[in-house]
């Protein structure tokens, strides 16, 4: 208790503090005595006492201190003057307690707005890692464009190309990988890991050291290498307890002893990736179109990423000149490198970019209204500043005035929008979609955002102080003093400037209206897509089988007997298996139609899907034409192929697909001949937004197997009750083998429209912010102009004008303005309709129900605002109004 | 200095604190005991409030600390500053009680009957 009353002295001048600093204590000791008997109550009545006592002595101290130093007469200093102005200030924002709640409100959503953005952009685009100058850490990526345009970064390279590209020097320390999935035991269960298969240290180009034990030697690299492994972070801590004891010791990795001799640093999360093995090959070796590794490298000291790239194509082009005769996809191919923050957060960068401008737009909203404000009550002090400028006032000492107040509001309203902001992230971050949770990125109030969030309050109060100062230093004391004139004429620039706020808030409201307006019908729409298939009642999870365990034909018989025993479960309507499943197709091959040479040589590339018998059941799509697959689709039968429509309508224009043949690869990697037997109905394979891609299925007896393989399981009811049942079954079959990735087919389409929600849902609520900031905004002006005009509307009145004049003297200027604020905002939403038009769906960015729309609510929301005030005019009395002064 | 710093007429703090010197010096808390005392209990002194004004008071030098005059009788009492009445404050002091007298002596002619 002493203690508190210890810190409360610092409130002293320093030198009183030494010179009573223990008789004070003491003191304050033998009151405390004499407080304790009197109850909770009175101890607190004690410490109200002393804290009052402690600042006003301390108070009456310091102003005599600063009194005593000064000379006569006493001129006061500029930061006295300063401190006089804030507490002016602090006196007028507390005396209209209204306005300063709007205003701090309103800057306090602005500013937590964007604070919150730019959390997102810090945490997922600009610093998401940790590691030292992230710029520099680069990953190669590679485009075919005769297989596809796409670039890919991830899995993009095979290893003889790593070889070529090693050669380089621009970029060093290659961490080059493939990625896969291990089961992990030695601990309570055996759970199935995302792996990275290392071919070079994973530690390499990001500089950082493991946070316990070392990385790969090359030794342990090379092939034949013991068995050797490498923890994440999150795992050691989550399944082993963050054990230091763990290095050194031996954990199963697929079943084999493996042990472990590093953990990586927790800002370390590659990719997501929890453990690393060596990948135990040797690069010269593997074949070069086994195109599945991911290269990250550091660019060398000194050298830049455009010199990088100049290198990368020169490698690009001996590669094709070398091997371009047997291999024909190096026919103008390109490597690139791109940073690896980029690379990876290349689908988010657009719509947070987007997000940014529209959180900026309501911060200048907010602006706006706040000048407005202010401007309103620089008229009413307009009497007040004249009185002082005519008694010798500095304009600058008036302009300092408003700066104080401006500068509290903004602070206020800054550290109230950090509140906000720290209060509104967790639930925005709960939003994130998991894969990006996966990279070990994630959005947080740090350092940065601090920095953000006062630069954003600093330029907001800039931006606010700028018209009313001007207006109220440039008034003429004689003008204003005139008893006539009650300062009129600035009262008509004064509302003129308003007037510009109000159009300028109404055009920015637009655009954020026309962004919400745009998000939702695109939305809409995509929900409304028919995805081709039944979404509902349908169970999905992977099963991947340890290649230890299973090989060759034992994988496909684990799958058919699984397919079978839970085809004669209760409850189970259709049952299968398939490599992919709509809405998504990450899988897709190059093939060649017998008898048709490729035109100018190039492959075409379909979506390849290995699937059991009853696929389309499953997923309830419908058979077009010829037959579905039967069980007599084995290994020794003849091949056979069914397509979609698209594939069909692609690749066979105008005549049947039936009985045409089609073979996978080319070259010497060429599959046997598939004979097309039946035509399925299209489904969106390429995700909801994207068109139909052709698609190719081919029976699950029929492929080189594939160990990795979805489980469709479509239910009479509830989907996710049969999850039971389906556990039970394989663990009858093999009680060590896990099941992962478990969801309803529902929820993997929920899952992917969510990109588009995401914007749907912040552009909403940025436009209803802007929307309730423009209405009070409205309201505000029209109030003031209703009473700057009331002589006018008297006068109006007592010459015959009715209540509808009146009204609509009031009703037409807002809708001048409002009229006004809409072309202009339309025509803003027109110049950045490039910026919206990539993240829309089916929709024009000047769609012209969306247009009328946002017109609809916005001038209601006008009308709604200015009605009060207008009503109030048609209420003045003409002899109150022509008699008042 | 002056007394420019001293409102008059003193505040009822600085009254209490320079009548209880009159006796002789005595350390701040003593002072405070004292103005209790003579008050009967009507005039509590915080702890702040105390050495602020006796601070105002040596600065207007109707006050000075009187270290040599007093005999300390055990080891806490020593590190105990104490202050006297400057003749300045005694004067000063007569002064204000004798406008508070006739102020005093006023206010009873309004409210008795002549």
């Amino acid at each position: 208790m002493t203690r508190l009353y210890r810190v409360l002295l610092a409130l002293y001048p320093r030198w009183f503090r030494e010179r009573y600093e223990a008789e004070l204590v003491e003191a304050f000791a033998a009151e405390r005595a004499r407080a304790e008997h009197r109850g909770p109550i009175g101890t607190v009545r004690f410490w109200i006492e002393m804290l009052l006592d402690v600042v006003a002595s301390a108070y009456r101290t310091r102003r005599r201190g600063a009194r005593r130093v000064s000379t006569q007469p006493p001129r006061r200093s500029f930061m006295e003057g300063l401190s006089q102005d804030v507490r002016h200030a602090v006196r007028q924002l507390v005396r209209q307690p209204v306005f300063s709640a709007v205003a701090v409100l309103s800057l306090a959503l602005a500013i937590g707005g964007n604070a919150i953005i730019f959390a997102f952009v810090d945490g997922f685009v600009l610093h998401p890692f940790a590691y030292p100058e992230p710029d520099r850490v680069v990953t190669i990526g590679s485009t075919f464009p005769r297989m596809s345009d796409e670039e890919r970064f991830v899995e993009a390279i095979s290893l003889p190309e790593y070889l070529d590209i090693s050669r380089m020097r621009s970029i060093e320390s290659f961490a080059v990988f493939d990625l896969g999935n291990r089961n992990i035991s030695g601990g309570d269960r055996p759970e199935r890991v995302f792996t990275g298969l290392a071919v070079t240290d994973p530690f390499g180009p990001f500089r950082l050291p493991p946070a316990l034990g070392r990385g790969f030697a090359p030794g342990e690299l090379a092939p034949g290498g013991p068995d050797v492994a490498i923890l994440s972070h999150r795992l050691w801590r989550g399944r082993f307890g963050g054990d230091p004891s763990i290095v050194g010791r031996s954990v199963r990795v697929n079943g084999r002893p493996t042990s472990v001799v590093g953990i990586m640093p927790p800002e370390l999360l590659i990719l997501g990736v929890d453990l690393w093995i060596p990948h135990g090959s040797n690069p010269e070796e593997m074949p070069r179109r086994m195109r599945q590794f991911t290269l990250v490298g550091r660019l060398a000291d000194g050298a830049s990423l455009a010199e990088a790239n100049a290198e990368l194509s020169v490698i690009a082009a001996q590669t094709a000149a070398s091997y371009g005769a047997e291999f024909e996809e190096y026919e103008s191919w390109r490597l690139s490198a791109t940073p690896w923050v980029e690379a990876l957060m290349r689908d988010i960068r657009g719509s947070m970019q987007l997000m940014r401008g529209a959180v900026a737009f309501v911060l200048l909203i907010a602006c706006a209204n706040l000048s407005s404000l202010l401007l309103a009550r620089s008229t009413t002090r307009q009497r007040e500043m004249a009185v002082r400028l005519a008694l010798g006032a500095a304009r600058w000492r008036i302009a300092r005035h408003l700066l104080a107040e401006v500068a509290l509001l903004a602070l206020a309203g800054g550290a109230a929008g950090l509140l906000l902001a720290y209060a509104g992230l967790p639930a925005l971050v709960d939003l994130v979609p998991p894969q990006l949770n996966t990279l070990g990125v994630t959005a947080a109030i740090n350092g940065r955002v601090l920095a953000a969030a006062a630069l954003f309050t600093i330029g907001s109060a800039a931006l606010v102080a700028v018209l009313p100062v001007l207006q109220s230093t440039r008034a003429n004391p004689h003008d204003a003093l005139k008893a006539e004139s009650r300062g009129a004429t600035s009262a008509r620039t004064t509302l003129r400037l308003r007037h510009g706020l109000i159009v300028a808030e109404i055009a920015l409201a637009v655009m954020l209206l026309m962004g919400a307006g745009l998000f939702m019908r695109s939305l809409a729409n995509i929900r409304a897509v028919d995805p081709g298939f039944e979404p509902a009642n349908v169970l999905t999870m992977r099963i991947t089988l340890p290649v230890e365990k299973y090989q060759g034909t034992a994988i496909n018989r684990f799958f058919q007997e699984l397919v079978d025993r839970l085809g004669q479960s209760p409850g189970v309507r259709a049952v299968s298996v398939a490599s992919q499943f709509p809405p998504q197709g990450p899988f897709s091959f190059s093939f060649s139609i017998e008898g048709r040479p490729a035109p100018d040589n190039s492959l075409p590339t379909a979506l390849v899907t290995v699937a059991s018998t009853d696929h389309f059941e499953t997923l309830r799509v419908p058979l077009v034409a010829g037959r579905r697959f039967t069980a007599e689709d084995r290994e020794n039968a003849p091949r056979v192929a069914i397509v979609n429509q698209a594939f069909a309508s692609r690749f066979f224009p105008g005549r049947p697909a039936l009985g045409e043949r089609i073979r996978f690869g080319s070259g010497d990697d060429i599959s046997e001949p598939m004979q097309i037997v039946g035509v399925v109905a299209n489904t969106r394979n390429r995700g909801l937004s994207s068109p139909p891609s052709p698609e190719v299925f081919v029976p699950l007896h029929q492929q080189t197997v594939n160990n990795q393989l979805f489980l469709l399981v479509r239910s009479d009811g509830d989907a996710a009750a049969l999850l039971p049942v389906v556990r039970q079954q394989i663990a009858a079959l093999d009680p060590d083998q896990p099941v992962y990735a478990v969801r309803t087919l529902e929820d993997v389409i929920a899952a992917a429209t969510f990109r588009n929600e995401l914007p749907m849902i912040l552009f909403g609520v940025f436009a209803a912010v802007a929307l309730t900031l423009a209405a009070v905004g409205i309201y505000g002006v029209m109030s003031y102009a209703v009473s700057a005009r009331i002589q006018e509307i008297g006068v109006r009145v007592a010459v015959g004008a009715d209540r509808r004049d009146v009204l609509w003297l009031v009703l037409g200027q807002v809708l001048r303005l409002t009229a006004l604020g809409l072309s202009i905002g339309l025509a803003g939403s027109f110049a950045a309709s490039g910026a919206i038009r990539r993240a829309l769906f089916e929709v024009q960015p000047m769609d012209p129900a969306t247009i009328a729309a946002v017109v609809g609510v916005l001038g209601a929301v006008a009308l709604a605002a200015a009605w009060l005030p207008a009503a109030r005019a048609t209420r003045v009395d003409p002899v109150n109004a022509l008699r008042c002064e | 200095m002056s007394d420019l710093w001293l409102r008059r007429p003193l505040s009822p703090a600085v009254l209490h604190i320079l009548l209880a010197l009159t006796d002789g010096p005595r350390h701040g808390y003593a002072i405070k005991q004292e103005a209790e005392l003579r008050s009967q209990g009507q005039v509590r002194l915080k702890p702040g409030t105390l050495y602020e004004a006796i601070q105002r008071l040596l600065d207007a030098d109707l006050v000075r600390e009187a270290r040599g005059d007093c005999h300390p009788s055990n080891g806490q009492e020593a590190q105990r500053r104490y202050y006297a009445l400057t003749a300045r404050g005694r004067k000063v002091l007569r002064q204000e009680i004798e406008q508070l007298s006739r102020f005093v002596d006023y206010a009873h002619t309004k409210l008795e009957p002549a």
